[in-house]
């Protein structure tokens, strides 16, 4: 293909890409997108444990692609690259992002976490600010993502439930494990609330994808049914459908290149198989690579017209890095103290336990005070078997071997399971937290690889205490022993979000309120970039629903002919 | 240590139910004969650690040191384990005084809890175990696993589908 020139090119095939694309090539324009991974289809997914979980297969290998993660010991900065720490921060590189791997736990952000400042106040040591949008201009993206991307629940009023504009989800719930039951009583006798997750799993069949078949091995695998809402399945396949996608695998970009300092002329790009680089223009750029890779991009795409990296006037891109904070805790239910339901339901396999906790999200606690709290999500230890057993190789002291790891296996895997709580609170965005150009590292293709600098604020902690501990009652109440909690300061890699926050003001945030870069006119983030902050939820409905939004005002610019 | 290392911020990991913190890999492993010699040794302790008779499957019947060595073979392994993996083993036999391989299960058993008492020798045993599991737990399509039998033991099976290939074709 030579020199075709696109209206739009998306970089990036994830959740964010794919919404973008989805809406671009519906409404009749010509859209590139480029992904630096490859494409695995439907009918190759395979619930390969060694493959997805305990190799880089769907992740880049980290010799040749790396982040250098900096992290304060004993006082002092320190960098590692992550081929020498194995903590990668790559979390899906192949046609759809890491929305094919993730487990779907969909919550939308509550009207108050879009005025967080405002709310609450400020917070010492953190760089909140309101956003500026309101819920009521995403809510209509929202819904729309319920029907469009697929998300299973049934709607149940509580206080900290975001309002809605429809009265309940397009699908029932997926189905669940009779531990619910234990699980409700449990919570109910607390006096707490269980609500029924929304997911982003398709509970019944929908034009070309099939129900969830409750295959036991959902998070970090690929879905062969087509359940799992990934961008490659609910946006990606419609878009090539319309003729109007070209969808280029294996197109690593590494560059954007601008002819003045407000255009962006064509992006630069490497065939990741053959080597060979190449240039693709369009009207209009959509970057869309995961919030830590787009501000790299952007950094890395500096020239003569913008020194400090592309549309980066603000110094801003790249600051205010974001996770998810909390952290998880467990226990286990035992064959012998199991109470309100058989053994033999407990440990059937498959279906959800599919309840989350919202009383925590605003507390207002007699001795703590009132803070923003967030939300709590409860599942089974994931089930992959290796991982289980390789958990259970020691004894109190040693390694277990022969009869004697026998017995620990077989009590592990038959006598019991595992019940999980997950707890995900702000991430203050803080000046400690953000991504950089590494001085020295660079990547297979000559490009300075990303630095990370990663520290949470102490409220992140204190916050996610204080749930572990009310989620470590509920575990108590259902009999469960061995229970523990552990909430640090460790960001999951995998929600990640910030780095080009919007804003009205050119001088303190890298896009504006439709997430186009303030310096530049055609260029938008569109992925979790954008957001200054969090709220108390994983990120993807949010990042599905923005997307959705920043594509129609794409579509109105390219009808006006703005660029 | 860089592997303890890695091993902690794996148990850290994401969020989301999700396993899933790949380990660096190597794009040039190939066999060589600094493997060969290390597997005589390491064949000797995975059947240690799963002998035959035992309550799990064994090691033999499992061909546990074949999928060990094509694994850490592979491309996508870590050059840095599949050095530890060669190392450990040469340390482990330097330490016996080369009579290892003679050994009664006895005498092996004690020889094996010597080395754990050093970090080094625990890290070593803990790797070999770690590649023992993925044998006997891992899809059969890496021909280990055989009939099975490992996942029988635990009464848990893979998901459906099952892969056709090793590693998605890579
Ligand atoms: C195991 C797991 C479980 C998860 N569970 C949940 C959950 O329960 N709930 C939830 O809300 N979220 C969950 N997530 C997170 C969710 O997957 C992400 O929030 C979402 O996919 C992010 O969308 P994105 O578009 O920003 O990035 P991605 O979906 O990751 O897409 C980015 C794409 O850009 C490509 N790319 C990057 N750089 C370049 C470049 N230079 N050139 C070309 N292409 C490039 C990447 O290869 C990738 O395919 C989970 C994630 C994982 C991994
Ligand atoms: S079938 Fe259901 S449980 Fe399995 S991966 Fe797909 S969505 Fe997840």
């Amino acid at each position: 293909m030579k020199d075709v020139e696109f209206d739009a090119v998306v970089i990036g095939s994830g959740a964010s890409g794919g919404a973008v694309a989805y809406t671009l090539c519906k409404a009749g324009y010509k859209v590139a997108v480029l992904e630096k991974g490859r494409l695995i289809r439907r009918e190759a997914f395979s619930k390969d444990e060694i493959a997805y979980c305990r190799r880089d297969i769907v992740t880049p290998n980290l010799f040749e692609e790396y982040h250098v993660i900096e992290e304060r010991v004993d006082g002092k900065w320190e960098a590692t690259p992550s081929y020498e720490s194995g903590w990668s921060f790559w979390n899906g590189n192949i046609v759809g992002g890491s929305s094919n791997f993730m487990s779907g736990m969909f919550h939308r952000m509550h009207p108050d976490d879009f005025r967080l400042k405002s709310k609450y106040g400020p917070i010492e040591g953190a760089n909140v600010v309101d956003w500026p949008i309101s819920y009521g201009d995403l809510e209509p993206y929202y819904a729309k993502v319920e029907t469009l991307v697929g998300i299973s629940g049934r709607f149940q009023a509580h206080p900290f439930e975001p309002p809605r504009s429809t009265p309940d989800f397009p699908q029932p719930p997926t189905k669940e494990n009779a531990v619910v039951k234990l699980l409700d009583k449990s919570c109910q006798a607390l006096g707490i609330t269980p609500l029924v997750t929304p997911r982003g799993v398709l509970s019944q069949d929908k034009g070309h994808r099939n129900a969830c078949y409750y295959s036991n091995f959902c998070g970090s695998y690929g879905c062969s049914s087509g359940a799992k809402s990934s961008a490659r399945e609910s946006l990606l396949i419609p878009a090539l459908a319309t003729g109007n996608l070209t969808l280029m695998s294996n197109t690593h970009v590494k560059q954007l290149h601008s002819d003045s300092k407000t255009h962006v002329s064509h992006a630069v790009a490497v065939d990741t198989v053959t080597g060979k680089e190449r240039t693709i223009r369009a009207r209009l750029f959509v970057v869309a690579a995961q919030a830590h890779e787009s501000a790299r991009l952007l950094l890395n795409s500096a020239n003569r017209f913008h020194p400090d990296g592309l549309a980066n006037s603000s110094g801003e891109v790249g600051k205010n890095l974001i996770f998810s904070g909390g952290g998880s805790g467990q226990g286990e239910l035992h064959e012998d103290s199991l109470r309100e339901i058989s053994f033999k339901e407990l440990m059937q396999t498959g279906y959800f336990v599919n309840r989350s906790i919202l009383d925590w999200y605003f507390i207002d606690d007699w001795w703590e005070g009132k803070f923003k709290g967030g939300s709590v999500e409860f599942m089974f230890e994931h089930q992959n078997i290796i991982s289980r057993a390789v958990k259970s190789r020691y004894g109190k002291e040693r390694l277990l071997w022969g009869d004697a790891l026998a017995d620990r296996l077989t009590e592990r895997f038959t006598k019991q399971k595992t019940v999980r709580f997950e707890i995900f609170n702000d991430w203050l965005p803080n000046d400690n937290c953000f991504v950089s150009l590494d001085p020295t590292h660079k990547d297979r293709y000559g490009m300075p690889v990303g630095r990370l600098r990663i520290e949470g604020h102490p409220q992140d902690v204190k916050v996610g205490s204080y749930i572990a501990k009310k989620c470590e009652k509920v575990l108590e109440k259902m009999g469960a022993k061995h229970i523990y909690s552990s909430v640090s300061a460790t960001p999951p890699q995998n929600l990640v979000a910030g780095g080009c926050r919007f804003g009205n003001d050119p001088k303190t945030s890298v896009l504006d309120k439709q997430c186009r870069a303030h310096d530049v006119d055609n260029l938008y983030v569109a992925d979790a970039s954008f957001m200054p902050t969090g709220g108390s939820v994983a990120y993807t409905w949010t990042i599905y629903a923005n997307a959705l939004r920043v594509a129609d005002h794409i579509v109105e610019v390219l009808k006006k002919g703005e660029v | 240590m860089r592997v303890e290392r890695r091993a902690f911020l794996s148990a850290a990991g994401m969020v989301g139910a999700a396993l899933c913190l790949p380990q660096r890999s190597d794009a040039a492993a190939k066999p060589d004969k600094a493997l060969e010699e290390a597997v005589t040794v390491i064949a000797a302790v995975q059947r240690h650690m799963f002998p035959k008779g035992g309550r799990l499957p064994d090691a033999e019947t499992m061909r546990m040191t074949r999928f060990l060595t094509e694994t850490v073979s592979h491309p996508t392994y870590d050059r840095d384990i599949r050095v530890f993996v060669i190392e450990g083993a040469k340390e482990l036999m330097l330490r016996e005084k080369g009579k290892l391989l003679g050994y009664d299960r006895d005498a092996m058993e004690k020889a094996l809890r010597r080395y754990e008492t050093t970090d080094y020798g625990s890290n070593w045993l803990s790797r070999i175990m770690i590649l023992s599991l993925e044998a006997m737990l891992g899809d059969p399509v890496y021909g280990s696993n055989v009939g099975e039998a490992g996942w029988r033991a635990v009464h848990s099976f893979g998901g459906q589908p099952r892969p056709k290939t090793r590693y998605i074709q890579l």
